[in-house]
Formats: structure tokens, C-alpha cells, sequence
């Protein structure tokens, strides 16, 4: 006790504990801090009194560690820890880059701390932490962890028999995280109003334009369904190979466009594009106007998709499922509602009334939605 | 708590118990002041509510400090004592000191250097007076199965010598601390036939004592204490202890006086320290509480005792050894199950006033050991939570073995 007392004097300038340490068995703290994907860091504490079992700390061999002594052995406990303490995920070891050191302390006195930043070779989280510390001199010691992750806080103790600990939650297969945004895809397509209201001007004109053909007999009927089918492909694909483009651009991080002004420009776009419906201001080729405007609709499926992918490594398998899914619920949308247009087109009234009254429903809608937007901004 | 009994001469090979050999007496009071040691490995992932550690953010890393400072004093171990070991011998010797170490300093590291040690040496290989020490150490870390199968092996061999006295003491010790005292009982009784004298009625006396005849027991060690002619001080102070224990179950003030000779005698025998203390505390003698733990606050019982004297007397720093209680409890926990239960279940009752997570606690180490004041924690807990079926099974239990307890008997009333 003698010896605690005295150590107790020392270390009260020190570390600022007016008290004897506790007696305990030997513990290492390790904490790891995946919270920021970008930014994944491990801090260990290890006890002076045990790395004194492994390293020379006492270099006069009088029994006490002065501040001096610890710096001198600092390389040989940096190259301790460094054999001892690993991370890795499916890419190899990763690299332990010190970020700071120095001392702490826990209840049974002072610890050597260092913090290393974790760079693993693909730049993804570290998935396994391996701790092989002390135990060659003391079975009973713990390595106790604290793991920081995006969802919250965990503790576990690694062991003689329990050297490795996975980090993060098992990885999900490429396969299930495809399925995953092809799901969110169709999803987001179907309750984005603003882009089931562009996609509905757009395809107008060909659902119309076809009931002035000479005769309604059954051969030209067909001719007309065919020529409609051929403009709807045209005006979809057209949509479809612009927004994949930006939407791209935008989660791979190449071209990031403001999202409430693209928000807005969506709104406009409908506008516009019902507009055109009656008065061609940008030409009757609607697959141009699809391509065009499709160009900034990609952009706001990005700021979907940008939340979701957010801490997830597969972000071209969630780009390419997400994608995929957009094109299936533009799929399925235009599969239920051309042929009921389509029918409704042969009707009179549906080009003098019906097509009018939507545009005109469609454009205040989105015009609306501009002003609102753009009051956001 | 673990008993003063076990105080023989593990490491000494021959029948004649020399000085040298009884001086490092080996005690089995060993587990009683180790937080968080039993247990096997383990590793699971624990959720910060599920194991109740309430902050676990690290203190800043300090990169400022003068190159004169003294960090920290090692403790005086030579690096050969953690090479392999060449001989039995050197290694036994070794094991014995390690395990003399962790018990008069309250040091649980040096359980782990013992355990080491052992493993090192082949299987093949064990002496029995390995397994003894063995026993010793699985018992200080609450391993008691694997104790007992070491200490059935030394006996299975039907010899006499010093490494079966030594086991039969250490078996004695286990079963009486576990509350199984037929087997207890028996122990002893091989113990007097195969080594009589002081150290066997020590162990008789304790026996008795827990099944109704502690008087008798009181005064029959006294008598036997008195009676012999040459004592060493590791008799005297030995039975000394066990007397302290007597009169204090059956509540007589001597038990002060036997417990201060043994400390006389043995200053760190933190068994008896930490038993004086709890008698003190229920005295209401705060002021000499905190005299005779002070220096101790590295030792879990000592420390929980002395901060449950500083609270009752109203002292200023209160305060700071209950913080640091507290955070030497939650790495503990963190440590997982192998929290010295006794110790944190009493700082739970009566520090924290947690008294649900007291109950807990106090139960899980009442599976394990059954002392008295292992028992005693458990029936004030349980009163504190109402728990009556708790308090009938415990009753039925000491009144099965027939013991009573002044310290506990209010508690044990219907």
C-alpha cells in the first residue's frame, strides 16, 4: 500500500486524480469510431504497468516511469500495438495512421493512449478488429471495446478465446442491396407526383394526335396503334437515357446541382411541357423536350437516392437497382394508363375537353409547385 | 468471503513444515478482494443499457507531460517471473508467490501471471502439488468445480504427505465457503486424522460454528489456543481470525479484540481487515472505520466499506471515493460477469440506495458463496425489496444447517 500511496502523490500533479489507484485486473480500452464513413478512427489505452511487461519502460531500473522514459519507449510501444492491433475488411490489413498520443487514465492508473485514424485499401469501413495484446503474459487480461457506429453505441471484450470482433454489421450481399433500390426505385417513381405528371404531358400528344387518321377501320386502327406505340418509346426511352445520364453524374459525386433549384426546375418543366402540348413553343418533336427535360429530372431521383446510399459502400449495384426500378414503375405506369388514353382518345370529346382540362389541371399544378419552390430557394 | 483457514505451506514438498514454508502461507481468502475475476473467456457484444454502463466516453488523451515526472512506481516484478519456468520447483515457487502476492496486496493481475505460469507447463506434467496450487488459483477466481476436480485428483492418490494435507485444507475451505458443510466436515475430519493440531480445529471450529454449535466451537478453540505450548505467529494469528469470526457471530464484543491481534500480526491480511471494518460500520463507529481502511482504497471490499463509513459519518470527500467506486464498478461491468458481486451488490445497498440491482447482485453471489456475510447481504437486500419468498428460502436454508447468526438475527426472526 505503501507504494500506492506514494505513486498517488506523484500523479496528482499529473492526471489530476487525488487518490490511490484501484486494484483490478488488466484491461486495455479500444475505441473504435465508425460514426463517419469518411473518417473511421481506433483509440487504445493500454496500462503503463502492463506495457512495462512488454516493453522497457523503466530504462534505469528503478522501478519508476518518468515522462522521459515513456517518450523514449514510445516507437517500441507504437511497434507493440502496431503487431498486435489490426483491422481489416475484404481488401486486406488496414493501415493505423497516429493521430495523437500521449497519456490517460482509468481507475487503476495511467495508460498510454494513442488514436489512429484507419485507412483501409478500398477506403471502405474496417469490418474486423483483431486484438492479440498481453495475453501471452496474462490470460485474464480484456481488451475492452467500444464501438461508435451510425446507429448508436455497442461494447464488447475480446479475449484469449475471443481475439476477433466484427465491426460492422455483416455486409449485405451486392444481390440484396440491388434488390433493395429496385424496389426504391419503382417506389419513389410512383409517389413522385412530379414525375408521373411529366411523364403523363409527355405521352398526351400520342394519344391524340392519332385519332384525326382518315378512317376507323380495324388495319389502320392498328396503324395507329402502332405509330403511337413507336412515339411513346421514342419519348420514353428518351426520358429514361437522360435522366439515368444525370442522375449518375449526381450520386457518383461528378456534377452536384443545387437541389431546391432543381426542384423547381422540375416543377417548371411540367409547366412547360403541358403548355407545349397546345402550343408548341419548343417544337413538336416531343421526344427532344423528354430528353431535355429528363436531364434535370435525373437530378432530383439523385437527391433520393443520395439519402438512401448515404454510410453504404455499393453505391453503383444501389445506382444501377435504383435506376432500374425508375424505368419498371414508368413501366408499369404506362402500361395501365396508355391503353385507357389511348381508347379515350378515339372518343371526340377527350381531344376538345378531356386532353384541355388536364393541361390546364397539370400546368397550375406545377406551376404552383414553381412559385412554392421557388420561395424555398 | 473466503475463510482464514487455508493459511498452509503450499510449496513445501516435505512433511516437516518449516518456517521458511509457513511463512508464505498461501490463503484462500484470495477471491474475496478481487473485482471481476470468475468466469471463463468470453466475448459477446453487450449494448451500453444492457449492461448498465452509464458512461464509457474515454477522458482525453494528455500529450503534455515534463520528462522529470514519475509516471507510475512498478511493482517489483522480475521479468524471469514471467519466462517459462525451468523446473517444478521454480515454477510452484513461482506460482506461490504470485498468488501470495495478489492475496496481501489485493491485486488481481498477479492472479493471471499465476494462471500463465501454469499453462505454460505440460499437461503431462503436473505434479500434484501443481494441482494444488491450481486449486488454489481457480478457486480465487470463483472456478470452483475446477478446483474441486484438481483437488480430487491429489486425493484420489490415497497418500499422506504435504501436498494432500494441502489439498484436503483447500477442500475443506471451498465447501465451507460454498455452505456444503458435510463435505466441509468431512475434510476437516481427514485433516485432524492426517495432520492434527491447531490448523484442524481451526477448520472444525468454522464448521461447527455454521451448524448451530458456535459456542462450543468458541470455546473449545480458546481453550485449544490457550493450552498450546509454542505458537507460531501464523497460528496466533490465524486463530485469532477464527475466533474474531466466532465471537462476532455470536455477537460478543471479544470479536474486535481477536480481530485486532491478528492484524497486529499480519497487517495485510485484508479478510479480517475488511470483517473488523463491517463490525466497526455496524457500530456506528465511522471515525475508526475510516482509520483502519485508510491506505486500502485500492481493495474493493475496503474501499466499499470505507465509502459506505464516510457517507454514514457525513465526511466532505465522500463524494469523490463514490465516483470513483462507481467508474471502477462500471469497468467491471464492462469487463462483463466477472464483477466481484458481493462488493458492488453492497455499494449498490448501501451507497447507491440501488437496492433492486443490490438484490440481483447479493443473489448471484449467493450462488457462488455462502458466508456469513455473504448470507447477511443477501436477507437485508432482500428485505429491502420485500422479497418474502426470498427471505423464506434463505431462512429455510440456515435453518436446514442449523446456523445462527447475531449479526443477521433479526433478519432470520419470522
Amino acid at each position: 500500500m505503501t507504494r500506492c500511496s506514494l505513486l498517488w502523490v506523484v500523479l496528482v500533479a499529473l492526471i489530476g486524480a487525488p487518490h490511490a489507484w484501484a486494484h483490478k485486473a488488466s484491461d486495455s480500452f479500444i475505441y473504435v469510431d465508425q460514426s463517419e464513413p469518411d473518417r473511421q478512427t481506433v483509440r487504445i489505452d493500454v496500462a503503463l504497468r502492463d506495457l512495462a511487461l512488454v516493453v522497457n519502460l523503466d530504462a534505469d531500473r528503478n522501478r519508476d516511469v518518468t515522462g522521459a522514459e515513456l517518450q523514449a519507449a514510445r516507437p517500441a510501444i507504437t511497434q507493440y500495438i502496431d503487431q498486435r492491433l489490426t483491422a481489416r475488411n475484404g481488401a486486406g490489413r488496414c493501415r493505423l495512421i497516429g493521430q495523437q498520443w500521449g497519456l490517460s487514465s482509468h481507475s487503476d492508473g495511467p495508460y498510454a493512449a494513442g488514436a489512429y485514424r484507419m485507412d483501409c485499401p478500398d477506403g471502405e469501413p474496417a469490418q474486423q478488429l483483431q486484438y492479440d495484446l498481453l495475453f501471452d503474459i496474462d490470460p485474464l487480461h480484456r481488451g475492452l471495446v467500444q464501438l461508435t457506429g451510425t446507429e448508436g453505441e455497442s461494447l464488447a471484450v475480446m479475449g484469449p478465446d475471443a481475439r476477433r470482433l466484427d465491426l460492422a454489421a455483416p455486409q449485405v450481399s451486392a444481390l440484396a442491396t440491388f434488390g433493395t433500390f429496385v424496389y426504391e426505385g419503382v417506389f419513389h417513381l410512383l409517389i413522385g407526383l412530379d414525375h408521373i405528371l411529366f411523364l403523363l404531358v409527355l405521352v398526351l400528344p400520342a394519344t391524340f394526335g392519332h385519332t384525326h387518321a382518315p378512317t376507323a377501320s380495324q388495319p389502320s386502327a392498328n396503324g395507329n396503334l402502332r405509330s403511337a406505340l413507336l412515339e411513346l418509346i421514342g419519348i420514353v426511352t428518351a426520358f429514361t437515357v437522360a435522366h439515368s445520364m444525370t442522375l449518375a453524374l449526381a450520386v457518383l459525386d461528378i456534377v452536384q446541382l443545387p437541389v431546391a433549384w432543381v426542384e423547381m426546375v422540375i416543377a417548371l418543366s411540367i409547366a412547360i411541357a403541358a403548355l407545349n402540348v397546345f402550343w408548341p413553343v419548343l417544337g413538336k418533336k416531343t421526344w427532344k423536350l423528354a430528353f431535355g427535360f429528363g436531364l434535370i429530372h435525373g437530378f432530383g431521383f439523385a437527391s433520393v437516392l443520395g439519402d438512401l446510399t448515404s454510410g453504404l459502400s455499393q453505391t453503383v449495384v444501389a445506382l444501377a437497382g435504383f435506376n432500374i426500378g425508375v424505368e419498371l414503375g414508368q413501366l408499369a405506369l404506362l402500361l395501365v394508363c396508355f391503353p385507357i388514353l389511348f381508347l379515350l382518345g378515339k372518343h371526340p370529346l377527350y381531344a376538345r375537353a378531356a386532353v384541355p382540362a388536364m393541361v390546364l389541371v397539370v400546368s397550375c399544378v406545377s406551376l404552383y409547385w414553381a412559385v412554392e419552390r421557388a420561395g424555398a430557394l | 468471503m473466503i475463510k482464514p483457514m487455508n493459511r498452509l505451506l503450499t510449496g513445501c514438498s516435505e512433511m516437516e513444515m518449516s518456517e521458511r514454508c509457513r511463512q508464505p502461507a498461501l490463503c484462500l481468502r484470495l477471491a474475496a478482494f478481487f473485482p471481476a475475476l470468475w468466469g471463463r473467456v468470453f466475448c459477446g457484444l453487450l449494448t451500453l443499457m444492457s449492461v448498465g454502463v452509464a458512461d464509457a466516453s474515454p477522458a482525453p488523451i494528455q500529450t503534455q507531460f515534463s520528462d522529470t515526472q514519475v509516471l507510475v512506481s512498478l511493482p517489483n516484478l522480475a521479468s524471469p517471473a514471467l519466462a517459462p519456468s525451468q523446473t517444478e520447483d521454480q515454477l510452484a515457487t513461482k506460482v506461490r508467490d504470485f498468488l501470495q502476492q495478489a492475496r496481501s496486496e489485493g491485486d488481481p493481475r498477479y492472479l493471471g501471471y499465476a494462471q500463465r505460469a501454469l499453462e505454460r507447463w505440460p499437461e503431462t506434467q503436473m505434479t500434484d502439488r501443481l494441482r494444488v496450487l491450481r486449486a488454489t488459483l481457480w478457486q480465487s477466481l470463483h472456478r470452483f468445480d475446477e478446483a474441486r476436480a484438481d483437488l480430487a485428483q491429489v486425493l484420489a492418490t490415497g497418500n499422506v504427505n504435504a501436498n494432500t494435507i494441502q489439498a484436503t485444507l483447500t477442500l475443506a475451505n471451498l465447501e465451507l465457503v460454498q455452505g456444503h458443510y458435510e463435505a466441509a466436515r468431512r475434510a476437516c475430519g481427514q485433516l485432524q486424522q492426517h495432520y492434527p493440531g491447531l490448523l484442524a480445529l481451526n477448520c472444525q471450529a468454522q464448521v461447527s460454528a455454521r451448524t448451530g454449535q458456535a459456542l462450543e466451537a468458541y470455546d473449545s478453540l480458546t481453550a485449544a489456543k490457550d493450552n498450546a505450548s509454542r505458537l507460531s505467529a501464523t497460528d496466533r494469528s490465524w486463530t485469532e481470525g477464527t475466533l474474531g469470526d466466532l465471537a462476532a457471530q455470536l455477537g460478543r464484543p471479544e470479536a474486535e479484540l481477536h480481530w485486532r491481534r491478528t492484524l497486529r500480526i499480519a497487517p495485510d491480511d485484508l479478510y479480517v481487515r475488511a470483517q473488523l471494518a463491517d463490525w466497526l460500520i455496524n457500530q456506528q463507529r465511522f471515525e475508526e472505520t475510516l482509520a483502519l481502511t485508510e491506505g486500502y482504497e485500492a481493495v474493493d471490499s475496503l474501499a466499499v466499506l470505507r465509502a459506505i463509513a464516510l457517507n454514514r459519518a457525513g465526511h466532505d470527500h465522500a463524494d469523490d471515493l463514490t465516483m470513483r467506486l462507481r467508474e471502477r464498478f462500471a469497468e467491471a461491468r464492462w469487463r462483463g460477469n466477472l464483477l466481484h458481486q458481493r462488493d458492488y451488490a453492497r455499494f449498490l445497498l448501501d451507497v447507491e440506495g440501488e437496492v433492486s440491482d443490490a438484490l440481483t447482485f447479493a443473489r448471484q453471489n449467493w450462488q457462488a458463496q455462502r458466508e456469513p456475510m455473504d448470507t447477511r447481504l443477501l436477507l437485508r437486500a432482500a428485505r429491502a425489496n420485500d422479497d418474502n419468498d426470498l427471505l423464506r428460502v434463505t431462512r429455510q436454508w440456515l435453518a436446514q444447517a442449523n446456523q445462527q447468526d447475531a449479526r443477521f438475527s433479526e433478519d432470520t426472526r419470522p
